[in-house]
């Protein structure tokens, strides 16, 4: 697992270079925004089961059939797994928002997850559908722009960090298309 | 590769959690923390010719048996060697002070290096002089703040307290 750090330091030492102006200068900008990517974590965190099971109503709303006797989120147990797996996927996109870097997201989720799901025959597509909406609810949070809800927070800017959240979200969509 | 960024996220992913409130707390600590690092880092990469150069030579002058016959710096390309070696222990602290652990230097340096220069017979106390040296010789503010100088003799002292 790398964060944007340790990312910063395999690179340089495979050209076995010391790490100066440049490559510090993004690592700069890291630590310039880190308040700010701190409170975009938080609004992941602390709205996670919100953004999840709406992701999955969602999901469920554009195609009843996943309910309907033989769909796949039909009976409580695997209408449970799937929020599971929602709040899994969430998880590992907030650690890699938090990092700075998507490793973890790719290495820990993401690696296999396509293979896993076409054997247990989960629907590639609600699921990538899932994965959509909370990228647009997760994105909402950041911005501060979810109308229900807002955080108390310093005004900034904060569409960097969106769209870099956004970017983990997007990876994990690729990853099982 | 260690970091606090990544200690944290390890611990939460065996639990299976969400970062915490006290997850962000430490990661918040670190950032605060790390301008020095990335001072003294900045200012090493950029100067880590003349440091290397300077450490060397005065090792070369306090044991000069080194470069007689047989020893470990009897020909050019051995003592280039040396130099070699230093700068890459340098690059290493310029990573540890990057990542803000000791994660690159007892990953890529000091683990097994007591073993090579055993193997190899370098004497390991002609790399503490040059460290010791550099760490003694450095000052604030003419090479960096005194918050990142402090920063860079941790490591220095890290690397002389693994070799000797």
């Amino acid at each position: 697992m790398l964060d944007a750090f340790s990312k910063a330091v395999v690179s340089a030492d495979q050209k076995t270079g010391y790490i100066g102006g440049a490559e510090l200068a993004a690592l700069k900008t890291y630590i310039a925004n880190g308040n700010k990517r701190l409170d975009a974590v938080n609004a992941i965190t602390s709205n996670a089961s919100c953004i999840v099971s709406d992701a999955v109503s969602g999901m469920i709303c554009e195609n009843p059939g996943l309910i309907s006797a033989g769909g796949n989120c039909y009976t409580n147990r695997r209408m449970a797994a799937c929020l599971r797996d929602g709040e899994i996927v969430l998880r590992y996109v907030t650690y890699a928002l938090l990092a700075g870097d998507a490793s973890v997201l790719e290495d820990r989720c993401l690696n296999g997850l396509k293979e896993t799901y076409i054997a247990l025959g989960v629907p590639i597509p609600s699921a990538i559908r899932a994965v959509s909406i909370m990228k647009a609810s997760a994105v909402a949070f950041i911005n501060n722009t979810a109308s229900k809800r807002k955080i108390e927070t310093p005004q900034g800017d904060c569409s960097a960090l969106a769209s870099e959240a956004g970017s983990y979200f997007d990876m994990a969509a690729a990853a099982l298309r | 590769m260690k970091s606090v960024v990544t200690t944290v996220l390890a611990a939460a992913d065996a639990a299976g959690r969400f970062p915490s409130g006290s997850d962000l707390e430490s990661v918040q600590g670190n950032i605060q923390r790390s301008a020095a690092r990335l001072e003294a880092a900045e200012k090493l990469a950029a100067g880590h010719a003349a440091v290397v150069k300077e450490a060397g030579d005065v090792v070369f002058k306090k044991y000069p048996y080194l470069k007689s016959a047989g020893e470990a710096g009897d020909s050019a390309e051995k003592v280039a060697k040396c130099y070699r070696d230093i700068d890459h222990y340098m690059r290493l602290i310029n990573y540890c002070l990057v990542v803000g652990g000791t994660g690159p230097l007892d990953e890529w340096g000091i683990s097994g290096a007591r073993e090579v220069y055993r193997a190899l017979n370098l004497p390991t106390a002609a790399y503490v002089a040059a460290f010791q040296y550099t760490r003694d010789r450095a000052c604030a503010p003419r090479d960096m703040g005194p918050q990142a100088l402090t920063e860079f003799r941790a490591y220095l002292d890290y690397v002389i307290n693994a070799l000797s």
